[in-house]
């Protein structure tokens, strides 16, 4: 440890010196990738608030989406800069930590919002303790299959379900029945690269199928959330809030055509005419106003951060960096698969935000965080292992 | 190591099949992305546009109804109406919704508008009006009460107040049939209106009756049409068009309010005199002059022009602005009242009696019956013994009467129609039936040749036209009603009392008057006119002029118009100094200035049967002056009132002497009667304060 700790002193004195320096790999693609949705996020932000009068545009929630890039980046830099391996010793706490804060936001010191209890309110700023989780279990399950290097036998499966289960458990706790799938996607993928077996993950699958039953059948949704759940299949038939937000979301894509209707002329988007247009469903507006062409070129970035972050996995020195990456890859590639394809009608309403662009201080700084942990593995992948 | 590298392949296949799920989501996306923007892009543009763009009507105010001299008679204003939300009231417990209605009745009423809460209910319950509906109460309630139930709303769930556009009657009930009265579109009229080129909404107002329907294309403003971009909340955020509201054209009348009120003045009168006559006991049974209704019109015979146009009872017009009830209709429409609703000017058919005369007249003359090879000459006497037999009586009634039974003597037709002689006119109806080479059927078309049995085509709705009956009328009428005729045969009697106006005839005032017109303008068959021209509201110019409509010129050669306009000059003049005998309607109008504005008429007495079975006597009279170019022609009929001669004459003659001495008083608007009395009572309060100070002065003096 004291090695590691005098390499990394004797480059940052030194930055000519050793060719593999972490300052010297640093993957700018994936930085300006991630950087560029925010800031197509926080200019559909603009377009989805400014509401119609522009004098009366109230800036403050817009100067706090560009805090959070700003901030979100800031932080992506700060996580890249400490090698990973030793933040590994920082993961028991921030786990546990982070599963006490899923803990208490059930208590009334959480607040509810649209029927999920996921929030704690400070002042004018919501703290989403499920966001931040998810680094640390992608951190904290990374950590705990590396140590059967790539063949996981029966017990390490149940173990690591088992600390799937604790913030799993707690997420569903709040009916926040997105943020849950997440994770068993995060856990799934990291289960599949750590080296799990054939069997298992069937058996797993099957599980998760009789699980969704489960959940299903048994109370704990509300009937509401149900519809949000099911009004994709046929929302013309359905009188639901959730149906109208789905169809109302689709017209705004749809009529944006190939080029869309231009930056701020979205008739669908100035009407207000989609429910949480500058949230979940911000797509609707990058459809809308930007066309085909705009929306391609978003899923393109997307592309070209999940081909770096999947690079970087491939590259990884090792086993804990390439399981971080694995977990990143599938929380990003669930989160903007499920919230782009929730606008676009193909998928159920689950209120899970698109990574980088969808305005939240949680989610923003939990992507460009988790992103800068990618960026970690990515400059120490020419490290020795010890 | 062998296992190592193993391990390592197969991570790197597990990483490769992550990366290929991870791709493999993204064509999903694209391929939606491409349905919903490339492949139906046209469709959502559509339903974007459904979703923010809005059409919103602007009501436009409707036209004004002018007299001749341009005084208004129908004007807008505003009145704010109270009204309920249905569906806020839904939610509420009926015993707090009963609670609600008292409270607001009563709140209403002390506010000085007299409201039950039944009437409050019964507008709730209306099936008008959806679920969603806000409901009109009450209207015209004060500007105080409008501020007093915005200032308490949280007193008054679901109570509201919106003001509207409403009609106005500058002068009352006056001419209230002719200017007939607006309502909201019935489930008939919306479909007759969908392509109207001015647009009707499910709840706009629509002319019902007299000018406001005939016009209701002209007086109808049309409705503005503002294309706008609204959000969600359907808050506007931009104007993609505006066609501005364009307020409907004013409407004049050939009316002359003066005349108007004047004619209805006097009708008025007339009945109160009928009505005080002594029950008159004779063989028939027992005749009451009830005379519970009469119509009266003045025209311009040289143009064919309406001056005055008044049928009695009347009704206010204002009960259809607040919203009629049901049982305040029923009253207007029921036979018991009268039918106030009832225009009789054009909808009220009357046997003609005597005033049908002349057209018989006309019918021998043309035909030749009189004359050469007639039965008689023009100035040939006839004897009237005040009953005539049919000479080759086949059935029926042979022996018929004149009116009063009392001969006149020797009669030529000049004479015939002064007096008014049936006997003279039977003998020549006799004679059309049974002298070989004359057709029976000659009066009736003479009298259809003058405009008799058609509507006479005046700018007014539901006109009726009368009836002249035929032989094959009468085998028609007998076959849907055989229980109210003898026989289906048309007997010589049928053809003698048609001759007279009497027996199936029947003819409106104003197709009385209007035949006199064409009689005695030389022969012009006039469509009469009551609108004058419409009027551009905005700069005052006329749209459009309506020209005096000629129906047909008849043939009336001077030999044929000289003896009946002769006859009908003595009806107001003539009376023979040696045995007292003088014309229908001399002692009517003694004393007229006939010098300087001479007066014909024709007195007519018809009988009808009553609601209750009894035969009355409708008096009518037909004036017309200054001859011999007259410019007044007025029909006058009363029902139930006794003879034409005794009742109605006079009641022209009072008109026309106001005409003649050109003293028509000016009618006052009921603003214009409100200031007057005002100022009228300001000035006694001065002249009496004025007295007082005398008094003071004079009280010093003596003082002093």
């Amino acid at each position: 440890m004291s090695d590691l700790g005098w390499q990394r002193r004797r480059t940052s004195l030194n930055p000519s010196g050793s060719p593999i320096s972490p300052w010297l790999h640093i993957d700018l693609a994936l930085i300006l990738s991630c950087l560029a949705l925010g800031v197509t996020g926080v200019l559909m932000f603009y377009s989805a608030t400014r509401g119609s009068d522009p004098t009366m545009y109230d800036k403050s929630f817009m100067s706090r989406h560009t805090l959070f890039l700003v901030v979100g980046t800031l932080l992506m830099l700060i996580t890249s800069s400490i090698p990973y391996r030793r933040l590994r010793d920082l993961v028991p706490i921030v786990f546990w930590g982070s599963a006490l804060l899923l803990l208490l936001v059930l208590t009334p010191l959480g607040v509810e919002r649209n029927g999920t209890r996921a929030w704690f309110e400070f002042g004018q700023f919501q703290l989403q303790p499920s966001e931040f989780c998810k680094v640390a279990f992608i951190f904290a399950l990374a950590s705990y299959l590396e140590r059967f290097n790539g063949y996981l036998n029966q017990k390490a499966i149940v173990n690591a379900l088992f600390l799937a289960a604790i913030p799993l458990g707690l997420i569903l706790l709040e009916t926040d029945v997105g943020s849950a799938l997440v994770f068993v996607a995060i856990t799934m993928g990291m289960l599949l690269v750590a080296g799990a077996q054939t069997r298992h993950i069937f058996f797993m699958t099957v599980a998760g199928v009789l699980g969704i039953i489960v959940i299903w059948s048994t109370g704990l949704l509300q009937q509401y959330q149900r519809d949000r759940l099911t009004s994709f299949i046929d929302p013309a038939s359905s009188q639901t809030e959730a149906a109208y937000q789905q169809t109302q979301a689709q017209i705004a894509i749809g009529s944006g055509g190939l080029r869309g209707q231009g930056f701020g002329e979205g008739q669908q988007t100035r009407g207000e005419f989609v429910p949480e247009q500058h949230t979940d469903f911000l797509f609707s507006v990058v459809g809308e106003e930007v066309g085909f062409i705009g929306a391609i070129a978003v899923l393109c970035l997307f592309g070209v951060v999940i081909w770096r972050v999947w690079r970087t996995a491939k590259k990884s020195a090792d086993l804990l960096g390439t399981l971080i990456c694995v977990g990143v890859l599938t929380m990003i590639v669930f989160q903007m698969f499920q919230s782009i394809g929730m606008t676009l009608g193909i998928m159920p309403i689950t209120g899970i935000p698109l990574p980088f662009v969808s305005y939240g201080g949680s989610s923003s700084i939990t992507s460009f965080v988790a992103v800068g942990l990618v960026l970690n593995v990515h400059m120490r992948r020419y490290e020795v292992v010890r | 190591m062998n296992r190592i590298r193993n391990i390592d392949r197969s991570r790197r296949l597990r990483l490769g099949i992550l990366g290929a799920v991870a791709i493999s989501l993204f064509i999903p996306l694209v391929a939606r992305l491409w349905y919903l923007q490339i492949l139906n892009e046209t469709e959502f543009i559509e339903r974007v546009q459904d979703n923010t763009t809005e059409e919103i009507i602007e009501k436009a105010p409707r036209g004004r109804i002018l007299d001749i001299s341009g005084r208004v008679l129908v004007d807008n204003r505003q009145s704010i109406v109270v009204t309920i939300d249905k569906e806020e009231m839904a939610s509420l417990r009926s015993s707090k919704l009963d609670d609600l209605f008292f409270d607001l009745a009563k709140e209403i009423s002390l506010s000085g508008k007299l409201t039950k809460v039944a009437q409050i209910e019964a507008s709730y319950k209306s099936e008008r009006y959806g679920p969603f509906a806000k409901v009109p109460v009450v209207s015209d309630i004060s500007k105080e009460l409008q501020v007093y139930l915005a200032e308490y709303s949280y007193k008054w769930p679901g109570v509201g107040t919106t003001v509207v556009t409403v009609r106005d009657y500058p002068y009352g009930t006056l001419a209230a049939h002719l200017l007939g009265y607006v309502g909201s579109l019935s489930e008939d009229e919306i479909g007759q209106v969908q392509n109207a080129e001015k647009t009707y909404l499910a709840n706009d107002e629509i002319g019902k009756a007299g000018i406001e329907l005939f016009y209701e294309n002209a007086l109808r403003g049309t409705p503005g049409r503002k294309t706008v971009i609204v959000d969600k909340f359907n808050n506007i955020l931009d104007v993609v068009e505006e066609i501005p509201a364009r307020a409907g054209s004013d409407v004049q009348l050939t009316i002359d309010i003066d005349l108007q009120a004047m004619a209805e003045d006097y009708l008025k009168e007339g009945l109160d005199t009928a009505r005080q006559q002594p029950t008159k006991f004779e063989e028939e049974g027992v005749i009451i002059y009830k005379a519970p209704a009469g119509a009266m019109i003045v025209m311009n015979p040289q143009d064919g022009s309406v001056l005055a146009m008044a049928s009695y009872p009347t009704y206010d017009p204002e009960l259809f602005v607040s919203g009629i009830s049901q049982s305040e209709f029923d009253d207007l429409i029921d036979p018991g009242n009268s039918l106030p609703l009832l225009n009789r000017v054009i909808q009220g058919t009357y046997p003609p009696g005597s005033t049908f005369k002349p057209f018989t007249a006309y019918a021998a003359l043309d035909t030749g019956l009189i004359g050469s090879r007639g039965i008689l000459g023009v100035n040939s006497m006839y004897l009237d013994e005040g009953i005539f037999t049919i000479p080759t009586c086949e059935g029926g009634t042979c022996q018929f009467q004149n009116a009063g039974g009392l001969p006149n003597g020797e009669v030529d037709l000049r004479l015939a129609l002064t007096y008014s002689s049936d006997v003279y006119f039977y003998n020549l109806a006799a004679h059309f039936d049974i002298l070989p080479g004359f057709d029976l059927e000659s009066p009736q078309v003479a009298a259809e040749y003058f405009g008799f049995g058609s509507p006479s085509g005046i700018t007014l709705a539901n006109e009726n036209g009368g009836r002249i009956p035929t032989p094959d009328s009468r085998r028609e009428a007998y076959r849907q009603n055989p229980e109210a005729f003898l026989t289906d045969k048309w007997l010589t009697g049928d053809t003698l009392n048609t001759s007279i106006g009497q027996g199936d005839v029947l003819a409106t005032p104003l197709q009385i008057a209007n035949a006199y017109s064409a009689l005695i303008n030389g022969g012009t068959l006039f469509a009469p006119n009551i609108g004058l021209r419409t009027i551009n509201p905005i700069t005052g110019e006329t749209e459009v002029a309506f020209q005096p409509r000629i129906t047909r010129e008849l043939y009336l050669p001077d030999p044929i118009i000289s003896p009946i306009i002769d006859g009908l000059a003595g009806v107001t003049t003539w009376r023979r100094s040696d045995n007292g005998q003088e014309g229908t309607a001399y002692s009517a109008f003694l004393n007229f200035p006939h010098e300087d504005w001479p007066v014909s008429g024709k007195t007519g007495t018809s009988e009808k049967q009553s609601l209750e079975g009894l035969i009355a006597d409708y008096a009518l009279f037909v004036g017309w002056g200054p001859n011999p170019e007259p410019e007044y022609v007025a029909a006058v009929i009363l029902e139930e009132a006794g003879f034409g001669g005794a009742v109605a004459a006079p009641i022209v003659r009072r008109y026309f002497e106001q005409v003649a001495y050109g003293i028509v008083p000016r009618h006052l608007s009921i603003e214009e009667a409100d200031d007057l009395a005002r100022q009228q009572a300001q000035e006694l309060t001065d002249t009496s304060a004025e007295i007082e100070a005398i008094a003071d002065t004079s009280s010093i003096g003596s003082g002093g």
